[in-house]
């Protein structure tokens, strides 16, 4: 398995370059290359999954090459606990997104080779280990879904494309400087992740919080975090579906996991400083006005998409705790919020490809057509509700036993909000899918197999991980608990002199 | 009658030079008999090729020669290189863009020769008498090239305002070279290196150089001697404009890096608040001024004095890196750039300049390959990795930030977030606006294509393996 | 002695440079411009720079403002302002604020230029013999460049005056 991470991630983008030599006229055959160059990655994942070793906190399957000599830039890649379950998700959710594609006939083969560099940039950002690489892949990202937004997108789509570009590439501008500034602090100046945790102790405290705000700003606009939030909806509304899988499903964990990553490991005493205002307590106003917006929603993928600021509020909470379990749970949020709300848009896409509309107030009693479309929803509302049996329960409590310990007056807060999560989530579930049938959907068709191949294995995952949650707390349980020591440790120290 | 001691002269460090000005007289020449556009142009490209060739096999040497006023260096050829190879570029877009306009080719090339002889002058010059002449010598044969094309009331425009502003911007070098003689006794720069510490007369020798400054500043479109650029380079036949935008200004940057760092080395405490000002004001006009235009030939007119400001970080930030930083840039923006231009001249034709936003509406689906190149060039000035304009914007800042200017690297980044906006509004030209449906078939314009595939091939390549093109940069630096 | 001759002329130069900026007649403006550059000639005579001196007068007052003169007169140029209206004001606002801090900077320079007694020149200086020298030894490079730029220059007068050649539209 040499080089496995590079491989993972280099193959997607070879896939690309397979299908922009592809003749345009074959759009069967582009969609086909497109999913198979999907696989491999998934396939390696699954092996990466059975291989890893639980034990240890170290990065396994470094790969590590000079790029840049006289900067000190390397090509350095490798997964710890908390990138490998990222890169799972990713590498599970794009064959899934890809197959949910296959109902693009507007430029096929622009939209699947920039889907395919979108994945390489995706994988990329998980496993760089050098902050340059990983600020290489960051950008790389942006460039894919601004197009796929903007040209295969709904009707205001050019508003929505720019948007989201200009949000990323200020929040990037910051991440830029703070970059460059943790380089000349180090000694010898190195973009080296691992080399650099807990080095920006050599800053006075002050510019520690200055840099740990900037990259902070960074990464909550992917998060995205109040007040950063306002590209989400937008953006959501607009995307095509497997595109607002993807925006949900992973890019929304870039922030949280460049916040571990980034802003835990190299800056920790800042890290405590800080939390209990920009994540605590932001987390929580997340989770509150995420479920406030959701309720007054009135287009079905509007209220997906600030259910997933609200469930995103969970995590930011999670990680603010510094308790076992809270940082575990917010691991483990993130990869369920992954699963559940990409099951969520998947399922808004099924109908919308039917009915062509998403007012939840145009539907009603779709349960008695579409009999297992409307099993399959009912489940991922479950999950998303929390309900215990299913994935996201596991993890919400996680997060909010983690809190509690450190944050009571928060948790409480959180933990009632659970009951909005229920209202507009039931809610919903009542006027799409109960009561009385309009005639206009009288003979919708059920799911075809195609739409089936997406959404079970997401089920089945939601399902499983809601029995045993070790296969993902296993993972990250180690590299988690070092970072916990890591955090708490150089806060103790205060700042280190130099 | 007395012996006339002529002084030893390396033939060597003339070839480029030497070579560039024998191919303008053969153009000029063949001019008259060849009336065949093509075969001119082609003649031309194995010109430049040729002495690029030559200049090419130089590496490696080193020597000044008559009488320590012309150097053979690293830092020479390595602006000779850039020189001839936007040279050979530019030519490649004028056999193309030339047809229908009535240019008369023999003297467009002969001129065109004779500018990059000048440039070369001007990277080789170490004694400011030389630096002048080499400044001028561009400097005449583009005023010309600008107003090359005479039916054009823009090109004649052009070539009027530059040709003024130019000539003031020459007396201010005039002066400016009189001062630091009066001040330090000498014109060369290794004379005056010397001399600054100790001259009596330091106030005279800070107005010279700021004079100086003025100078260079305009022939680099820096705020606020930047007046002239957008008419110009709006006015000027799209393939000069090219030039003046890359060739013109790295010439001007590479006598603003040689006569500062090495000649005035001594005084950077006094000239880098001066050039921090205006580094920073470059970047932020430019940048802001640009966010206005529609007119796409324009909108880069302003971008290039942006990054013309982004290079002036450079030379405030000064030292190893800071050079190295200046040359890279400047390597980096001329291949993003030439293609940009590139693009804009293949959209155009006569009479049909289509240079707004909106003749730019749904191009990336007509005519795709135009689309992706220009995506590559407007994502790099913008400085998205791994495109090499970021490269370029990551080694300025990093050199500024190493030398302690937080606040002008803080300014340099919020520019490039500003920047993105009206670059980014070309992709959405190109991709989001739906175009008119294709009118007609599209002419055939093979060597223009060529020049743009080249230079965005280069851009991606020098994103992706800065490393060996940094080394060439700091090779030529470190070699003043 | 010198040093107050000198002063005589060079006030007398700058009065002369006046009036060709200010006068509105060009071809008056152009005489100005005449007496400005004999004036200089002597200026040079000053230095003990002859030679100078006299190809100042040959090719500048001689040539040079010769051409200058056909040229004002072919063209029947009129004496009207191109600038008009609050812009004009505006522009030579500027103008006087550029060219007074010029004045003031100048000012500041001879205050802090520490003038030394020149001395008396060698013998030949400034001669045929020693200018000839200086040029084709110290200054040889610029000599050659020279010819390039005045070549490059002719070519470009020719190409922007030269009749039009027909566009080759296809």
């Amino acid at each position: 398995m040499d080089h496995v991470l590079t491989w993972m991630t280099f193959l997607p983008l070879l896939g690309a370059a397979v299908v922009l030599c592809l003749p345009s006229r074959r759009p069967g055959l582009i969609k086909r290359v497109a999913l198979l160059s999907t696989l491999p990655t998934f396939a390696l994942g699954v092996r990466l999954f059975a291989a890893f070793d639980r034990a240890t906190t170290a990065y396994q399957y470094v790969d590590r090459t000079p790029w840049i000599a006289s900067y000190a830039i390397d090509y350095f890649v490798g997964v710890d606990g908390v990138s490998i379950t990222m890169v799972l998700l990713t590498a599970l959710l794009c064959p899934l997104c890809v197959l949910a594609s296959f109902g693009i006939d507007k430029g096929v083969k622009g939209y699947f080779a920039l889907f395919l560099m979108l994945e390489t940039g995706m994988l990329g950002v998980f496993v760089a280990l050098d902050f340059f690489l990983f600020y290489v892949f960051w950008e790389v990202m942006l460039l894919p879904m601004y197009f796929l937004i903007g040209v295969w997108g709904g009707p205001r789509r050019e508003y929505a494309a720019i948007k989201f570009f200009l949000y990323t590439f200020a929040g990037s501008v910051l991440m830029l400087v703070a970059m460059l500034v943790l380089y000349f602090g180090a000694a010898p100046h190195t973009f080296a992740i691992p080399e650099l945790a807990g080095r920006g102790a050599v800053f006075d405290p002050r510019t520690q919080q200055l840099l740990w705000l900037a990259l902070f700003v960074a990464f909550a606009i992917k998060i995205p975090a109040f007040p950063f939030h306002t590209w989400l909806p937008d953006a959501h509304v607009e995307a095509p579906t497997a595109i607002s899988v993807i925006l949900a499903g992973v890019l929304l964990k870039m922030g949280t996991y460049g916040l571990l990553r980034i802003n835990y490991g190299i800056l920790p005493a800042a890290t405590l400083d800080l939390a209990f205002w920009s994540l605590a307590a932001l987390g929580t106003f997340n989770i509150v006005y995420g479920a406030l917006c959701a309720l007054a929603q009135t287009d079905l993928k509007k209220l997906v998409a600030y259910s997933s600021i609200s469930h995103m509020g969970y995590v930011m909470l999670g990680m603010a705790a510094f308790t076992p379990q809270g940082i575990n749970g917010a691991v483990l949020q993130m990869f369920n919020h992954g699963t559940i709300t990409a099951l969520l848009f998947l399922l808004v896409g099924v109908i919308y490809d039917r009915a062509h509309h998403r007012e939840i107030a145009g539907f009603g009693g779709l349960a008695g057509v579409m009999p297992v479309y409307t099993g399959v929803a009912a489940l991922a509302f479950f999950a998303a509700m929390g309900l215990p049996g299913l994935s996201a329960f596991i993890s919400e409590v996680l997060v909010l036993l983690g809190a509690w310990q450190r944050h009571p007056g928060l948790t409480i807060v959180a933990a009632s909000a659970i009951v909005l999560t229920a209202g507009y989530l039931l809610w919903t579930l009542q006027r799409v899918w109960l009561g009385r049938l309009d005639e206009r959907y009288a003979a919708l068709p059920d799911v075809d197999a195609r739409e089936l191949a997406t959404l079970l294995p997401l089920a089945a995952i939601v399902l499983a991980l809601g029995v045993y949650p070790h296969a993902v707390l296993d993972l990250i349980g180690a590299s988690l608990g070092h970072l916990n020591e890591l955090v708490r440790a150089g806060a103790a120290a205060g700042v280190a002199p130099r | 009658m007395e012996q006339l001691l002529l002084p030893a002269i390396d033939w060597l460090a003339v070839l480029p030079v030497g070579l560039t000005s024998i191919l303008g007289l053969v153009l000029l020449a063949l001019g008259l008999f060849v009336d065949d556009d093509e075969t001119l142009g082609w003649i031309t490209l194995i010109g430049l090729a040729v002495t690029a060739v030559a200049t090419a096999c130089l590496a490696g040497q080193k020597s000044i020669t008559f009488n320590g006023t012309f150097a053979l260096d690293a830092y020479a050829l390595f602006f000779d290189l850039l020189f001839l190879v936007a040279g050979i570029v530019v030519v490649l877009m004028s056999m193309t863009y030339l047809e229908g306009t009535g240019i008369p080719s023999g003297d467009y090339y002969g001129l065109l020769a004779f500018a990059i002889a000048g440039m070369i002058v001007m990277a080789s010059a170490t004694d400011l008498i030389v630096v002048f002449l080499g400044l001028e010598i561009m400097s005449i044969s583009v005023y010309v090239l600008a107003g090359a094309w005479r039916t054009q009331l823009r090109s004649n425009e052009a070539a009027m305002k530059y040709f003024l502003l130019g000539a003031f911007a020459t007396g201010f070098l005039l002066y400016g070279i009189a001062l630091v003689y009066g001040a330090t006794g000498a014109f060369r720069l290794d004379r005056i290196a010397t001399a600054v510490g100790d001259t009596p007369n330091r106030t005279m020798l800070i107005a010279g150089v700021a004079m100086l400054i003025i100078a260079f500043g305009f022939k680099v479109a820096a705020v606020p001697f930047h007046m002239w650029t957008p008419d110009v380079y709006e006015g000027a036949p799209t393939t000069v404009t090219a030039l003046m935008a890359v060739a013109v200004k790295a010439a001007g940057f590479a006598a603003f890096v040689r006569v500062f760092l090495h000649g005035f080395g001594g005084l950077h405490a006094d000239w880098s608040m001066l050039l921090w000002v205006i580094a920073a004001l470059t970047m932020t006009v430019g940048n802001v001024l640009a966010l206005a235009q529609r007119n796409v030939k324009r909108m880069l007119a302003y971008s290039s004095i942006a990054h013309a400001g982004y290079i002036l970080v450079a030379l405030v930030a000064s030292g190893a890196a800071g050079g190295t930083a200046a040359l890279f840039y400047l390597l980096v923006y001329s291949f993003m750039t030439l293609g940009a231009f590139g693009v804009v001249a293949a959209l155009g034709s006569v009479g049909e300049p289509n240079e707004t936003l909106d003749d730019y509406a749904g191009i990336g689906f007509r005519r795709p390959l135009l689309g992706v190149t220009m995506t590559i060039f407007m994502l790099s000035l913008t400085g998205i990795p791994p495109l090499a304009g970021f490269a370029g914007k990551f080694y300025v800042f990093t050199a500024a930030i190493r030398e302690g200017y937080y606040v002008l690297a803080v300014i340099g980044v919020l520019n490039s977030a500003i920047s993105s906006a009206y670059y980014v509004r070309v992709l959405i030209a190109m991709y989001l606006t739906p175009g008119a449906e294709e009118h007609g078939r599209v002419a055939r314009q093979p060597y223009l294509l060529t020049s743009i595939v080249v230079s965005a091939v280069m851009t991606v390549v020098v994103g992706v393996f800065p490393a060996l093109w940094m080394q060439l940069a700091r090779f030529g630096f470190l070699s003043l | 002695m010198g040093a107050a001759l000198f002063l005589l002329v060079a006030a007398l130069t700058v009065v002369a440079a006046l009036g060709v900026i200010l006068h509105p007649n060009p071809v008056k403006s152009a005489l100005f411009l005449v007496v400005t550059l004999f004036l200089l000639a002597a200026v040079f005579v000053l230095l003990e720079a002859h030679m100078i001196a006299a190809l100042q007068i040959i090719v500048y007052a001689g040539a040079i403002m010769v051409l200058f003169l056909f040229v004002i007169m072919l063209l029947n140029l009129r004496n009207d302002d191109p600038e008009r209206g609050r812009r004009r004001y505006v522009l030579r606002g500027l103008a006087w604020i550029g060219g007074v801090a010029l004045a003031i900077e100048l000012a500041l320079l001879v205050r802090g230029a520490s003038v030394g007694s020149a001395g008396s020149a060698p013998a030949g200086y400034g001669g045929a013999a020693a200018v000839a020298r200086s040029l084709y030894t110290d200054f040889l490079l610029p000599f050659e460049l020279t010819s390039i730029l005045l070549l490059a220059a002719v070519v470009g007068a020719v190409v922007l005056a030269q009749k039009q050649r027909r566009p080759t539209l296809s």
